[in-house]
């Protein structure tokens, strides 16, 4: 207790957390009132100006909207998400683990993968219809190409010993591929799926409002619904803005989850 | 099996005009081993020293059925080898640890998902899994991952994770190589404490370990085969007499320089060649 006596009076003050974050928001708040005066000055009614925004934002979540929207979403990324897992995971391991299945699907996938997820939008929704169904389908389609890359590339770059150190205490082969390959390509997979689950989030909005078009505002919800519907509809420029921002958000907050998670699944790879 | 001590001993292992070629293409082909023959005794700790690119490793890839021979053959108890087993244990240069394993899972790897775990319960497996822990001196660590252990810990899991196994024979590719050269001799020591040379020679596992450090061989070895290379050949058989067990007096015997500087005549021409060229 009296050891407080022996403090660091004649070490230089470490710089506060406060004073960083104040040192670094500065900026933003002044870019923030230009705006905000130049808008006031020049603009119309309509210009999204910050304490609109904010003001826009309180609302929105307040009455419950946005917060419904952004579930609605979420639950079609983590469905197309798993989709796009489920068939990707075990097709990478299997390109990446044989030359033979490699050399047979890589033209397909390849010649798939430049198609953006955007463009398939159209037959999605011809054959799926505006709702869910179709929106899950463009998210597994978008989530699915970063993730098989990844994986073969784990699988394919699995340090050869390691097999032989498996193969020379007997193991077979299925019994190599679930103890061995797996585990050696999950940090890869772990990449595959942060770069999947950001896709997949960029492609609901796209998704989301292309089928509200079509559905004419009366479509299946979604925070992209949502902006289509500020868009086209009631045209609130500030409302929109909020979306914007709620997306960035959401998809911060997403991979930081992913991220954790992943640390935790993988406790052997050093960060 | 009950022959007398006076007579020669079985063979354990059998490389009988064994060689192997690689075919390069726009090149003409290599040969890695050409006509190598030897015997292994049971309970024999052999040792294969050469200038690099002499075989010793295509030599020790095929014992473990790794690898094949192009001509020849090599066998263990009679029987061809043609593929890996568990009879046969591995140590590699890199360690090959699983990084994804702790100590305790990569020392359990084989017990737990090969065949050397057949027919052991689960506490038949972890008693075995704590024995070997404690043979090679890492307690505590049981927990930790191959990425947070030194290089000399790093080997003694390796070790561990080989004979946790108890294969009959023990195959080894320069497994002290990555280490200094004090951490080096201790598991010197120790290699021959776990091997068994306090034991009754038949109660000891056969063992062929790679290495080009020379007093390394002198130490450990009952035999030392010297290769040279280009193509690889066995070149000689050196008898080493030192009485065991082993230990760091032996390193100080005149016998022990004598045979060192033996097997150094015997491939310094050709290492200064392949130094030079």
């Amino acid at each position: 207790m009296g050891g407080g006596a022996m403090s660091a009076a004649s070490l230089p003050a470490p710089s506060r957390w406060w004073s960083r974050v104040a040192t670094g928001a500065l900026l933003p708040i002044a870019l923030l009132a230009i705006w905000e005066f130049l808008g006031i000055t020049t603009g119309g009614g309509r210009m999204p100006l910050p304490t609109r925004i904010v003001r826009e934002a309180i609302i929105l979540i307040g009455s419950g909207d946005l917060p419904l929207a952004i579930l609605q979403s979420l639950g079609r990324v983590f469905g197309g998400f798993m989709l796009a897992a489920a068939i990707a995971i075990p097709l990478g391991l299997a390109m990446g683990y044989s030359r033979a299945v490699e050399r047979n699907l890589d033209p397909v996938v390849e010649t798939f993968r430049p198609i953006a997820a955007i463009a398939i939008l159209p037959l999605a929704i011809l054959w799926f219809g505006t709702g869910t169904a179709a929106a899950v389908a463009i998210v597994a389609y978008a989530a699915f190409f970063p993730l098989i890359v990844n994986t073969i590339s784990g699988a394919k770059n699995v340090n050869p010993t390691l097999v032989q150190a498996a193969t020379t205490m007997g193991l077979k082969r299925l019994t190599i591929i679930r103890t061995v390959i797996v585990p050696a390509a999950l940090p890869s997979i772990g990449v595959g799926l942060r770069i999947a689950m950001g896709v997949g989030w960029t492609a609901i909005v796209a998704a989301e409002l292309a089928v509200g078009a079509k559905a004419g505002g009366g479509g299946s919800g979604g925070i992209g619904q949502m902006m289509f519907v500020f868009y086209a509809y009631s045209i609130e420029l500030n409302r929109i803005i909020v979306c914007m921002i709620a997306v960035g958000l959401v998809a911060l907050l997403l991979d930081r989850l992913l991220r954790a998670g992943l640390r935790r699944a993988m406790p052997w790879v050093s960060t | 099996m009950t022959a007398p001590a006076s007579e020669r001993k079985a063979a354990k292992l059998r490389l009988d005009r064994f060689g192997k070629r690689f075919a390069v293409t726009g090149a003409p082909e290599v040969v890695a081993v050409d006509n190598f023959t030897l015997d292994v005794a049971q309970g024999e700790f052999l040792v294969v020293v050469g200038p690099s690119g002499c075989g010793k490793t295509t030599v020790l890839n095929v014992l473990a059925g790794l690898d094949s021979p192009t001509s020849g053959t090599v066998a263990i108890d009679d029987r061809v080898i043609t593929a890996p087993g568990p009879d046969r244990g591995v140590m590699f240069q890199d360690y090959a640890l699983f990084p994804w394993q702790t100590v305790r899972g990569n020392v359990e790897f084989g017990l737990r998902y090969g065949p050397a775990g057949d027919g052991l319960d689960e506490a038949q497996r972890d008693d075995r899994v704590r024995r070997t822990i404690d043979l090679v001196g890492l307690n505590g660590s049981e927990s930790k991952y191959p990425h947070q252990l030194s290089g000399g810990m790093k080997q003694r899991v390796a070790l561990a994770r080989l004979i946790a196994n108890e294969p009959d024979v023990l195959l080894m590719d320069e497994p002290l190589a990555a280490l200094d050269a004090q951490t080096r001799i201790i598991l010197q020591d120790e290699l021959l404490r776990i091997w068994g040379q306090d034991r009754p020679a038949h109660e000891r596992r056969t063992v062929v370990f790679i290495t080009h450090a020379i007093d390394e061989a002198v130490f450990l070895a009952d035999r030392v085969a010297v290769m040279t290379a280009h193509p690889g050949r066995l070149k000689a058989l050196v008898d080493i007499p030192l009485p065991r067990p082993r230990g760091d007096a032996t390193r100080a015997l005149p016998e022990f320089q004598a045979l060192t500087q033996h097997i150094w005549s015997l491939i310094r021409d050709e290492a200064y060649r392949a130094t030079v060229a």
